[in-house]
């Protein structure tokens, strides 16, 4: 196992492999800035160029790619509150009023290099696993993943607002983003369900024009509104300085960045969750992991935990996909499934014969995940100081080239007009969120999990009845999803009525 | 404020009323999703719509974990500007429906740098010209984005 693990490495740092993997990441970097064009979807243009590698070439390209996507999404999501890629959305929470802050290099460290230990973390729990998951995995049938999507959006909506009525909010939000995955046509019975007699609404609302227009639009006019570049009207910090910092903040919180990773792996690990979920959960655990009510209050408006916390868990997830990906053949998300086409076009079977056989390139990819993220970061620091300084251009030049890239990306979705005006109805929904004091992210999170939950929903009534219910782990998830729930409220008892207002 | 506030409670209650009232003449298996989750919905909303209502503050709510919008700016002048901002977006999406992205991207970024950003000429011409070539050299040269004339263009046959 030792000399696999050895020869994976030696595959990676071949001269042709290592200079597509490079090439791979350059493509990644870009691809991770620009928001709408997705890792998932680069992944899909790239693979008919891999017929004519060898397996190892192919992978760190494709892997070498994707690993960076993710990282270089929270660029785009501090600086200019515009989340690279979807599942850099909840970087923006607590990342760009950093930026708004004065505080963008810091905040830029954090995630840079929580993204550096995440995908660390994921690439070991990668190389460990593949033995001891595949019971884990096959334990899980649909009930037990449509649990857990449930724990998911418990997670988000029971801290998205302070006391009762903050939850109340919080669940109406979530219940609303499950409610708008409805459009569309049903994919059991074909019916068409809100269609409203428009062609385009026929598959369903895309992600990307939504996810733009709710987290884009409300930063922009915001900006737009103070008449100030994103950093305000204060000095520029020390910007070298302040990604020092943000570097040192990942050690001094080195164990909920750990904890974060974890959730990005196990995640990952669960077939149809995906990056969506895993920095969401993260996100809640760094809240969680406040100390009182004042400390939690500080989330939304520039936590570095906020910051650090989905930063580890998207790039975890990584390796924790490619777990059952590789190990069975079941793709953890959209872009695995696009890797195992990648793997079938190599004449490489996942399975069995990746543990034995194909060790080597299996713990080459192990190596991709590492590397490619080593020198991203190491790459992205060297650059970050010219990168923050965009927070201190003021907002009316900024503001024409990020609506640039924002309905650019919209438009990529499905090459239509509507495109756009679904962002704009999003983004506009979205900025009498923000001002009514409906929280964003349960939304968002019930929005990208709606499918999937009524998918496994669906199985589990058909398949179960309502016996899935009585089923031990099901249960065991039930109690997890009432102690989440309930978690806020308990902190807020063994504290007494410290803050009243919020009760 | 305080009147937003219930008004956007209404339209969310009003959304999942239409959504459980559409889902009632699907079929069982298209109308259980939207059934389950346009319910509680409209119970949660009313129930915060009735907490409004019957709120005695202003700021009866707890923070949420959220974007919060700038509070230095008067009310008055945010409003103007949050209508403009929008009427400017608004208007980008007109032009490239009406001139398609290719044309649009110039004269968006002009017209805002200009008229909004009050940058100077040379500065605006140069910014734009820079935002065309990143345009043109990235999505249409090197990524082949594939974009639709606009109208006028369709009109004209062009």
């Amino acid at each position: 196992m030792f000399d696999a693990f050895i020869e994976g490495l030696f595959l990676v740092l071949q001269w042709k492999a290592f200079s597509l993997m490079m090439l791979g990441m350059a493509l990644g970097f870009a691809v991770g800035l620009l928001p709408g064009i997705g890792g998932a979807a680069t992944l899909a243009l790239m693979l008919p160029f891999i017929f004519k590698m060898s397996p190892a070439e192919a992978f760190a390209f494709l892997l070498g790619m994707h690993a960076v996507a993710a990282t270089t999404g929270d660029i785009t999501s501090v600086l200019f509150g515009v989340p690279g890629e979807a599942i850099s959305a909840a970087t923006v929470v607590d990342g760009y009023p950093m930026a708004k802050r004065g505080e963008a290099g810091r905040a830029l460290g954090a995630a840079l290099m929580s993204s550096l230990l995440g995908a660390v973390i994921g690439a070991v729990a990668l190389a460990l696993a593949i033995p001891v998951v595949r019971p884990l995995v096959l334990t899980f049938g649909s009930p037990e993943l449509f649990m857990l999507s449930v724990i998911g959006i418990s997670c988000i909506t029971s801290l998205s607002g302070l006391g009762a009525r903050g939850q109340l909010k919080g669940f109406a939000m979530g219940l609303f983003g499950l409610l708008l995955s409805t459009i569309g046509q049903e994919r059991q019975s074909g019916s068409l369900r809100f269609d409203m007699g428009m062609m385009y609404l026929w598959d369903g609302l895309d992600f990307v024009p939504v996810l733009v227009g709710i987290f884009a639009i409300p930063e922009i006019v915001d900006l737009a509104v103070r008449g100030t570049a994103i950093a305000g009207e204060r000095k520029p910090e020390n910007l070298k300085a302040g990604v020092i910092e943000g570097i040192k903040d990942t050690f001094r919180h080195f164990w909920l960045v750990f904890r974060c990773s974890a959730i990005g792996v196990f995640v990952g690990i669960m077939p149809g969750a995906g990056g969506g979920v895993a920095q969401w959960m993260a996100y809640a655990h760094a809240v969680q992991s406040a100390k009182d009510a004042k400390e939690r209050e500080g989330f939304g408006k520039g936590d570095i935990r906020g910051v650090l916390g989905p930063g580890a868990a998207n790039n975890s997830k990584e390796g924790g996909e490619l777990i059952p990906t590789v190990a069975f053949g079941v793709p953890g998300s959209g872009a695995m499934a696009i890797l195992l086409g990648g793997f079938l076009i190599m004449g490489i079977m996942p399975g069995p014969d990746m543990l034995t056989k194909h060790l080597a390139i299996t713990f080459s990819m192990v190596w991709t995940l590492v590397i490619a993220n080593i020198i991203t970061v190491l790459l992205c620091l060297l650059v970050l100081d010219q990168l923050a300084k965009v927070t201190y251009i003021r907002g009316g030049l900024i503001i024409p080239f990020v609506l640039l890239l924002v309905f650019v990306g919209s438009y990529t979705a499905n090459g239509q007009i509507a495109d756009l005006i679904v962002t704009f109805i999003f983004g506009l929904l979205s900025y009498f969120m923000v001002l009514y004091g409906w929280p964003r992210p349960p939304f968002v999170l019930g929005f990208v999990l709606g499918k999937v939950i009524e998918t496994y929903l669906f199985i589990s009534v058909s398949r179960y009845g309502f016996a899935w219910l009585k089923h031990p782990i099901v249960m065991l998830l039930i109690l997890v999803m009432i102690l989440v729930i309930a978690y806020p409220f308990i902190q807020q008892r063994r504290r007494g009525p410290e803050n009243p207002a919020h009760a | 404020m305080r009147k937003g506030r219930i008004v956007f409670s209404l339209i969310l209650i009003a959304v999942g009323a239409y959504a459980a009232y559409s889902a009632t003449a699907w079929k069982f298996k298209a109308a259980l999703f939207p059934l389950a989750v346009s319910i509680p919905l409209i119970i949660l909303v009313t129930v915060q719509l009735l907490l409004e209502i019957f709120s005695k503050g202003e700021t009866s709510d707890g923070p949420t974990m959220d974007l919060e919008f700038a509070a230095d700016v008067p009310a008055d002048v945010a409003r103007r500007r949050a209508i403009g901002a929008f009427l400017w977006v608004a208007s980008f999406i007109l032009m490239v429906y009406l001139v398609g992205f290719p044309l649009a991207v110039p004269i968006f970024i002009f017209s805002y740098l200009c008229f909004q950003g009050r940058v100077g000429l040379p500065l605006s011409v140069t910014l734009t010209a820079v935002a065309w070539l990143f345009f043109y050299g990235l999505f249409q040269r090197t990524l082949h984005l594939p974009f639709e004339d606009g109208l006028i263009q369709t009109w004209l046959g062009m």
